[in-house]
């Protein structure tokens, strides 16, 4: 856990030509300015001191700029070029040389009116058709399947386009935004308090996390500080939602095996969740109880209740874990599936369990610990392989993880059960970046304020960053391995799509 | 290692719910619909907080409450506690939109009168109904109630009901979010190849008007702009319990053949 990092210079960053700005921000993010021409420049060089790609859009304060957001050795680099009049804005591709900002790039270019020089054309991402076919395939021994939007089971929407010769899967297209629905443009207008129901509905199966982060951007821009037992409890209800958002995962995985009571043993795992989070806050998703400020009442069971319901779940996790991974019929599909070499990962920019089952450790509770996670040590979980067993391998270990911070949080709440929130100011302006380490991994949300209403919001979610190494996951594999790989990452098209 | 999981499936006991035989209460502080208790209890600014105008305001100055725009926020609670409130109980399905406002039009059916016909309706169900799902723009989370049905707690194949993945033959059809442009084909078309008789269901909000997206341009608000519902199921999401009450009410209809 060092901390190091956060104190570097800003301006050791960049090289003098370069002549970036170092402009005033909330903790823990870098803003600097550079101009237009300079910004590719910039964030190449950043690249090469070892920074992770985040995402980029266009900003509205603290003026008209074009921003890219990087993660550098537990900071994050907000690097910002103003656009001026410029119409459309031109400036040197990013996702050009860097796959990471391929789609973010991509997005931008078909939201907004800007020209990266050097992007490749690409077939459109955002406006998908789900019966438009963008290659013409010949040859006697290859075929496309488009699968989906319309899947079979109970999936969100979302295309593969898979091509294949029956056996292998030598290239597949993943199609997401069929369900794009405007939530970031939902949000602008409302007041912080109401706005954050908008954000426990980007991605349901998220809500904790979109509604964390949304707040800790929110407290960010308006220089507010939830109290130490607001901070637990939203601790509380996050490692709840990872824990019920990794057991969904393992329950599907042997679903696909057609491992019948081990897909009954996860579901029951958990359903037993979702009820304690229902008992916890009313609702089986934990809407409604973050609020900017901290959380809107306690937990509304008796908290040695709330111990004992976790102590006897993680009982029964612990004989249905061992069983799981003795069987061979269901580690056989795992081991060695959708194989993700780190420098892929990395080049990428995935995050989440996807990246830390490529030994990886990148983990927002960690490299930039936030609310709870700042006074809690905090174990990332990685494994080597990278292959679909890690990455079940790698919820595994954070179920754990997350029973032990729960441990930690509930003892603390029980010693001293303070204030539950502050009061925000409602007529104050600022911008700022929040944070959360969401079960499908960084989450990561801009929002501007002005005069105590939403001007603008930005998000950068880990499925979206995740789907787009989906498409490289199938080196040796076959095709009926597609279904154990699309599991194994975990995520969610609303959250990607939004 | 396979042969153990007999005796750890074994051991696990019966956790299956008895509904709809028998009523399956929440837990206490529940965040079920909201109800509307006094619609003259409020002054008219109280329309303001719902960030999905489902609070109306009639001719005469009385409130109304849409239950089909309802997203459980609570901010309308939290601003008129005596006169809006969280209803302890999962139940939120009805037949047709209007139903969903209130003060209802007309008396409302005896909630025993309906369990007992529900039960009667279960036991008749020996003829194994198929579903298909298709999400249309949904937030992820009806999905993950959706998939709940068939769980150990659920188990609604004991109800007589399956998943299908053919469209062919299905007898239901389950439609989550407020249907956004790319799949609006897609959804008319699974429709359209379904044998009937056949009954659609609107599951969650989204569904049932486009909730917190029906104003944002990129959603029909709801998919009865796109085809005919049969039952509406509100909530954000609605929990399984209320998916199974709205599942055989659709298949009251179906044995009426209401919508052959």
């Amino acid at each position: 856990m060092s901390t190091s990092g956060r104190q570097d210079d800003p301006r050791g960053l960049l090289p003098a030509h370069i002549h970036a700005e170092h402009e005033h921000g909330p903790d823990g993010e870098i803003r600097l300015r550079v101009d237009l021409l300079g910004f590719e420049r910039a964030t190449r060089m950043l690249r090469d001191a070892g920074a992770r790609f985040i995402t980029m859009f266009l900003a509205g304060r603290p003026e008209p700029s074009l921003v890219c957001v990087l993660a550098l050795r537990g900071a994050l680099i907000v690097l910002r070029a103003p656009t001026g009049p410029s119409d459309p804005i031109v400036y040197g591709s990013i996702g050009g040389g860097w796959p990471a900002a391929r789609w973010a790039e991509q997005e931008l270019v078909e939201r907004a009116n800007v020209r990266p020089i050097g992007l490749a054309p690409a077939h459109s991402l955002t406006a998908p058709n789900a019966d438009r076919l963008e290659r013409t395939l010949s040859g006697l021994d290859v075929f496309s399947i488009p699968y989906g939007p319309v899947r079979s089971g109970i999936f969100e929407a979302i295309q593969f386009m898979i091509e294949t010769g029956g056996e292998d899967v030598p290239r597949l297209q993943t199609r997401p935004f069929f369900k794009h629905r405007g939530m970031e443009a939902r949000f602008v207008g409302l007041d912080v308090n109401t706005a954050v129901h908008v954000a426990e509905r980007v991605a349901g199966i998220a809500s904790v996390a979109y509604a964390c982060a949304f707040c800790q951007a929110v407290e960010r821009a308006l220089g507010a500080q939830p109290p130490a037992s607001g901070e637990r409890w939203r601790a509380v209800h996050a490692e709840l939602e990872r824990i019920a958002c990794h057991l969904d995962v393992i329950a599907k995985e042997a679903e696909t095996t057609a491992l019948f009571v081990g897909q009954a043993r996860f579901q029951i795992l958990k359903e037993t969740i979702m009820r304690v989070r229902c008992a916890l806050t009313g609702s089986r998703f934990g809407r409604g109880v973050i609020s900017p400020g901290g959380v809107r009442y306690p937990g509304r069971i008796p908290l040695d209740e709330l111990s004992e319901g976790l102590e006897r779940f993680e009982r029964d996790l612990g004989r249905d874990r061992r069983l799981f991974l003795n069987t061979a019929s269901m580690t056989d599909r795992l081991i060695g599936s959708g194989h993700l070499p780190r420098a892929l990962v990395e080049e990428w920019g995935a995050v989440g369990p996807v990246a830390r089952g490529s030994g990886i450790s990148v983990d927002a509770r960690h490299e930039r610990p936030y609310g709870e996670y700042r006074r809690l040590g905090l174990r990332v979980m990685t494994r080597r392989d990278g292959d679909a067993m890690a990455r079940i391998n790698v919820r595994f270990s954070e179920i754990s993880e997350s029973l032990r911070i729960l441990r930690q949080a509930i003892d603390h709440l029980a010693r001293r059960n303070g204030e539950l929130s502050v009061e925000m100011p409602t007529t104050t302006s600022g911008a700022a970046f929040g944070w959360t380490e969401a079960p499908q991994g960084e989450l990561l949300i801009w929002v501007e304020i002005d005069d105590g209403l939403i001007q603008q919001v930005r998000i950068a979610s880990p499925s979206l960053r995740n789907w787009a190494l989906f498409d490289h996951a199938f080196p040796k594999d076959v095709l009926t391995d597609f279904a154990f790989i699309e599991h194994s990452f975990g995520l969610t098209p609303a959250g990607s799509d939004r | 290692m396979t042969l153990a999981w007999i005796p750890r499936g074994l051991r696990s006991g019966r956790v299956t719910t008895r509904y709809p035989a028998r009523p399956e209460p929440p837990p206490d502080g529940y965040r079920g619909p909201v109800e509307l208790l006094d619609p003259a209890g409020a002054p008219a600014e109280v329309i303001l907080v719902c960030p999905t105008g489902a609070i109306g305001l009639e001719p005469g100055g009385s409130l109304t409450l849409d239950r089909g725009r309802c997203i459980g926020c609570g901010e309308c609670v939290r601003a008129a506690p005596g006169v809006f409130a969280f209803a302890r109980r999962y139940e939120t399905a009805a037949r047709s939109r209007r139903e969903l406002i209130e003060p209802a039009k007309s008396a409302a059916p005896d909630v025993e009168d309906v369990w007992r016909s529900l039960g009667v309706q279960a036991r008749a169900l020996r003829r194994s109904l198929h579903i298909r799902h298709i999400d249309a723009g949904s937030d992820g989370a009806e999905e993950w109630e959706i998939q709940a049905l068939w769980n150990p707690y659920y188990d609604i194949q004991r109800l007589g009901f399956f998943l299908t993945s053919s469209p062919r033959h299905a007898d239901i059809l389950i439609v989550t979010g407020g249907v956004t442009e790319p799949m609006r084909e897609p959804l008319e078309l699974t429709w359209r190849v379904m044998p009937a008789p056949k009954a659609l269901i609107a599951a969650g909000t989204d569904a049932c008007s486009g909730g917190l997206s029906a104003i944002t341009g990129l959603t029909a608000g709801g998919v009865d702009h796109v085809l005919p519902v049969d039952v509406y199921v509100p909530g954000s999401p609605p929990a399984p319990i209320a998916l199974l009450d709205g599942l055989l009410q659709a298949v009251g209809l179906l044995g009426a053949g209401a919508t052959a």
